[in-house]
């Protein structure tokens, strides 16, 4: 235990969560930087029934899960009653290039993000478990432009016919309607409701169903789709916490995405679909014609990063003064040589 | 020129003529040192007649009569709200007199005659229209952009077939100066008769001008197919397209994800339901569907799950 504990050399202090500290730190055998998330134990009381389920469900899942698009778990270590959790380490997010405006987002750039989302997600879905917290901000982007799906704080198995899961999941803002009704059974459409939300976002720069409260969230939906009928969802007067709407009339979505095409409206009709039946799974979204499409997604390398990252990085990079400085200096001492 | 007084610190346009008037809702003037005087503080209220202002709201005097100014903003106000148009009414009549309604709202608020009521008049108007503001307030904005566009277009249009004139000028009156040293060189070197030489130069000046004047009756119907808007809006499309990057990566093909489930191949969610495993497992009740639950995933999990790891033994461990 005490030799993992000073395998990672601390480097800077990241995030802070609810559950959770996050530090940059670096692999002392193999130098590479990763992510160490510290989990918070609380007071005695709080710890009394075991480690938090947010971080025991992390290490459960992400211990068999290996996907490019996937955060990868590499470590796991105790230390007094600490656990700490060792992450791939991500440069930044989602959320943060979509919120940043001096990027441009390319139809390439939206098509590369939403491919390695999706091929991620397909990857989680066959392997039976939903990730229930799909947003902008848990898609975490690397410097090479490889986005892979965080936090599985609140992801879950799926299929038993038997189980009853809550409803009280996803940040409103991308949680599905089925769930704002209140259903207790659900698949993995909930997170293809996310992820079209999220290429909405990635669009329009602004969430496209900012709610306030969960029924400002339906309006906001029923606002764009029209009202859920039993034609078009059948069975959803039956969900739980139903009530009925005043009556909205549908809007095109041309007219929210002007700047889209055709294959991509295609694909956020397929995914933003009031009735969970009639969403598109990941496997049939991957076959739409917008990804196999020119032009062809943007190469990783090649997409843009967020101003902070880019200013970091130029700092990094030697200025002319220097270099011609550490010359000067390799001369002198080769001068001291020669003496 | 008097007209251009700061209210508050007394400068003219003749003692400084780099002042500049600005004007705020009430249609009082300030001028623009004294409007950042004002805000030093955080928040300010006008000098004359005492109503809180917006900073923002301070605008460029553009008008002289500060009256018009503040008409022309409130103008502004109100029709933001009163967006309604002609197509929407059944009548003339009718258009006409929501009209008039806003012409008096807008007095009103302009001559400060009862303003409370015309506020709450505007008021009960936003709260009744509310779809039909909302509505009107999208077709505009597109309306507004469609016409930008197409302005945008002719401008270049015009652009382009002011060059071409330009250079077609150009290239006559290079013509005319080689046509006129030939006939001068034929003139000089020549053993025919001159004035033969001028006939025939003649000649020739004529029908090229002939041929030109066909040329042209023959381009005109070409132009004219270019400005119907029909076309025009095609091109428009086009032409806003982003340009084409084109050093990208490969073009994505749909790859299925492999598993090695060490075990044999279970059946796929066509199989469960020809071969009718479903009828083994209780079917989603209507509730649990419109949840996004089928009978298919327990389904289809069960039957992984039970075949998964059937192939195992401790050499494949091993190995």
């Amino acid at each position: 235990m005490t030799n993992k504990l000073n395998k990672y050399e601390k480097i800077e202090f990241l995030g802070e969560g609810q559950f959770a500290t996050v530090y940059k730190a670096r692999d002392v055998d193999t130098d590479n930087i990763v992510a160490v998330k510290k989990i918070k134990l609380g007071s005695r009381q709080e710890a009394q029934d075991g480690i938090n389920r947010t971080a025991l469900r992390e290490i459960k899942l992400l211990q068999e899960l290996h996907h490019l698009n996937i955060i990868g778990l590499l470590d796991v270590f105790g230390h007094m009653s600490n656990v700490s959790l060792v992450f791939d380490f991500m440069d930044t997010d989602l959320e943060v290039i979509i919120k940043d405006n001096t990027i441009i987002l390319t139809t390439a750039n939206i098509k590369s993000y939403i491919l390695q989302t999706l091929q991620g997600l397909e990857y989680l879905h066959l392997n039976w478990i939903l990730h229930r917290d799909l947003k902008p901000n848990n898609l975490l982007v690397n410097a090479n432009g490889v986005l892979k799906v965080g936090d599985f704080g609140l992801a879950k198995l799926y299929g038993s016919p038997n189980r009853i899961n809550t409803h009280q999941v996803v940040t409103r803002w991308y949680r599905p309607p089925e769930l704002l009704f209140g259903a207790k059974q659900y698949g993995t459409c909930i997170d293809m409701w996310a992820v079209g939300c999220i290429l909405a976002e990635l669009l329009l720069r602004v969430p496209l169903f900012p709610g306030v409260s969960d029924l400002d969230q339906l309006t906001k939906i029923f606002g764009v789709f029209g009202n859920p009928t039993e034609e078009n969802w059948p069975g959803v007067r039956g969900l739980s916490d139903y009530v009925d709407f005043k009556p909205f009339t549908p809007i095109p979505l041309k007219s929210i995405f002007t700047a889209a095409g055709d294959d991509l409206l295609d694909l956020i009709e397929g995914l933003l679909v009031l009735s969970p039946i009639g969403r598109r799974n990941c496997t049939e979204s991957l076959k739409m014609a917008f990804f196999s499409n020119k032009p062809a997604p943007t190469a990783g390398p090649k997409l843009p990063l967020p101003q902070s990252l880019r200013k970091a990085r130029e700092a990094q990079k030697p200025t002319l003064k220097r270099k011609l400085l550490d010359k000067m200096e390799g001369d002198i001492l080769a001068k001291r040589l020669v003496f | 020129m008097d007209d251009f007084i700061c209210p508050r610190c007394r400068t003219s346009k003749f003692q400084n003529p780099s002042m500049k008037m600005m004007v705020n809702v009430c249609g009082h003037g300030l001028c623009e040192s004294c409007v950042d005087l004002l805000f030093l503080k955080g928040s300010g209220s006008c000098p004359e007649c005492r109503i809180p202002l917006r900073r923002n709201n301070f605008r460029v005097q553009l008008f002289e009569d500060s009256a018009v100014e503040k008409e022309v903003d409130i103008r502004k106000r109100v029709l933001r709200d009163y967006n309604k148009r002609e197509e929407d009414f059944a009548t003339l009549q009718e258009y006409n007199d929501y009209l008039e309604e806003v012409e008096t709202i807008i007095f009103n608020l302009t001559n400060d005659i009862d303003i409370v009521n015309t506020n709450k008049r505007i008021e009960q108007y936003k709260r009744d229209n509310k779809e039909q503001i909302l509505k009107s307030k999208g077709r505009l904005g597109r309306e507004e952009y469609e016409m930008e566009e197409m302005l945008e277009f002719e401008k270049q249009r015009e652009e382009e077939r002011k060059k071409v004139i330009q250079l077609e000028e150009v290239e006559i009156k290079k013509k005319k100066i080689r046509e006129k040293e030939a006939l001068i060189d034929e003139l000089m070197f020549s053993n025919a008769d001159a004035k033969n030489i001028l006939d025939t130069f003649a000649q020739q000046a004529q029908q090229e001008k002939k041929e030109e004047e066909e040329e042209e009756v023959r381009k005109i119907p070409g132009k004219a197919t270019q400005f119907s808007t029909g076309i025009q809006f095609g091109r428009q499309s086009h032409s806003t397209f982003l340009p084409v990057p084109t050093d990208e990566g490969p073009i994505y093909v749909y790859k299925p994800l492999e598993f090695d489930s060490d075990g044999p191949k279970p059946p796929n969610d066509i199989d469960i339901v020809e071969k009718h495993f479903l009828n083994h497992v209780r079917s989603e009740t209507d509730t649990e569907r419109a949840g996004g639950y089928k009978a298919n995933i327990a389904c289809l999990r069960a039957l992984q799950d039970a075949m998964m790891g059937l192939f195992h033994s401790k050499k494949s461990i091993k190995s």
